[in-house]
């Protein structure tokens, strides 16, 4: 099964795991951004970024430090 | 008779300096305007007559002395509370003396009206307001863009000649875009911000100027980074053009337009065209979407989601509850994907002055249903428009768009980018390409203007 299959019940287990109330319209609006944003998301999660050195506190006024 | 409401941001300006423009007479004609045009445009939300009248009374004689400018709606005033163009914000709001208002009250300036914009700043589009969607001047059945809406639906509709906005994923860019203005997004810090609701949170948020050209940009700009932007010469411009979606998924004559855009910049430069890799873009705009969306989280609860104003569209509410769903781990690796597109650039920025590729791929969508036609397909406004306007807020780099092109009787605009701090090089950029073009399209009026008062 694909993953976006599992977004009918994934996202009102979701909400309702977290506490969260939603009417049938904001059900549809979060499943149409999680159908959306899902596959990308998914996508970013199996690049392994274990090789990127996270930049600490950076300044984003200016160019990374050179390494 | 006009008194002057016609001028550039700068003649207005000038002419006030000289004493050719009373700057009474301005204030009261440019009032007078918004209370004429605005109703068929609701780009501005509130005026203070008697406030401005004030402002005016008590300003300095620094460079923006008289000039009528508006602020969006993400701003505090000392007798305002910024809405964020919303029934309720996530985060307190009251009024008080924000960064750009003091930078516009210690230049001068005048603050003549609070300008509407998409909700929350949730949109790339403007359809979605507490106030009612701001409308396109050059068509009001389209999106004026988002989410600084109303700022750029005032300078479009000559209201006033500058207006502050504020993007934190392409929100001065895409309005300016779909309107036909010049709005740069500066390098993040440099211009102000305090006494924003996430000033102390925002990695992607900054203050900006819309206006019709660079020249007024830069002047107003200036007040709001504090310092003098310096124009220079872009002689030798390099230009980067990145391959892929961001330049080629794109309606074929906002393409046709910036491909000659760029024709032109480079001939008038003396300058060269590069292409350029950016493989992390794709990655780059998920992460900016995903920072951008959880920074805003801090006060939110299971609770307070569950007592969200009845007010707040329900594409806000679903939106703000989605946000909560996100996992940590996509939110760390989008931490680890901004530090690999900073280092891409900073080595992509060794090589090129620039970055170059169309600021939105296609021209403003209908109020009613935003959505473009891209040959790949039909996708939403905010999915395709967040292609090109996010990395400049993931990174920090400034970015800027210019008017370059018409299609449906619709602006079309080209977005450079550049690296961190070079946010003068944008302006002189933007200006060669106003001098290659003849400012065709920096003075280019939208046809509804001819026929005044507009209808509501």
């Amino acid at each position: 099964m694909e993953a976006s299959e599992h977004t009918d019940d994934f996202i009102p287990a979701a909400l309702a795991a977290y506490g969260i109330e939603a009417d049938e319209i904001e059900l549809a609006v979060v499943r149409a951004a999680h159908q959306t944003l899902w596959p990308p998301i998914l996508e970013l999660l199996d690049l392994d970024t274990s090789d990127i050195p996270l930049e600490r506190d950076p300044d984003l006024s200016q160019a990374p430090p050179s390494r | 008779m006009s008194a002057g409401l016609d001028l550039s941001l700068r003649e207005q300006a000038a002419a006030i300096a000289a004493g050719d423009l009373d700057p009474t007479q301005l204030l009261e004609a440019t009032l007078a305007r918004i209370e004429e045009r605005n109703p068929a445009l609701n780009a501005v939300v509130a005026t203070f007559p008697e406030r401005s009248r004030e402002m005016l009374a008590a300003a300095p004689r620094a460079p923006l002395f008289g000039v009528p400018v508006v602020i969006k709606d993400e701003w505090p005033l000392p007798w305002r509370a910024q809405r964020f163009g919303a029934a309720e914000m996530l985060a307190p709001a009251e009024p008080g003396e924000s960064g750009p208002y003091r930078a516009l009250r210690d230049a001068g300036a005048v603050v003549v009206g609070v300008a509407n914009m998409h909700e929350l700043g949730a949109g790339s589009t403007g359809n979605v307001s507490v106030y009612g969607p701001a409308r396109n001047p050059w068509n009001r059945d389209r999106c004026p863009g988002g989410s600084s809406s109303g700022p750029a639906a005032s300078v479009a509709a000559r209201l006033v000649a500058g207006a502050v906005g504020a993007d934190g994923v392409g929100s001065i860019r895409y309005p300016a875009a779909y309107c036909g203005l010049t709005g740069l997004k500066p390098t993040f810090g440099r211009s102000a911000m305090a006494g924003h609701h996430m000033a102390e949170v925002s990695t992607t948020i900054v203050s900006g100027a819309l206006c019709a050209d660079a020249a007024d940009c830069r002047a107003l700009d200036s007040v709001l980074f504090g310092e003098e932007l310096a124009a220079g010469d872009p002689r030798g411009l390099r230009i980067g053009v990145i391959g892929g979606e961001v330049s080629e998924d794109v309606a074929p004559e906002v393409r046709e337009a910036c491909e000659n855009a760029i024709e032109e910049l480079r001939r008038e430069t003396g300058g060269e065209v590069r292409e350029i890799e950016l493989p992390e873009l794709a990655a780059a705009t998920l992460a900016t979407v995903l920072i951008a969306n959880c920074e805003s989280l801090g006060g939110v609860t299971p609770e307070r989601l569950n007592r969200l104003d009845p007010e707040l569209s329900p594409l806000g509410r679903g939106l703000l509850k989605y946000r909560v769903l996100v996992p940590a781990i996509a939110t760390i690796k989008a931490e680890r994907v901004r530090t690999m597109a900073r280092q891409t650039l900073a080595r992509i920025f060794e090589d090129v002055d620039v970055i170059a590729c169309p600021t939105v791929p296609a021209v403003a969508p209908p109020l009613e249903a935003p959505v473009v036609e891209l040959p790949s397909g039909i996708l939403t406004a905010d999915a395709a428009n967040v292609r090109s306007g996010a990395l400049a807020n993931l990174t920090g780099i400034p970015a800027i768009s210019v008017p370059v092109g018409s299609s449906e009787g619709l602006p079309v605009a080209l977005q450079l980018q550049a690296a961190w701090g070079r946010d003068e090089l944008l302006l002189d950029a933007a200006e060669a390409l106003e001098r290659a073009n003849g400012r065709r399209w920096v003075e280019a009026s939208p046809p509804a203007l001819d026929a005044e008062p507009l209808e509501a």
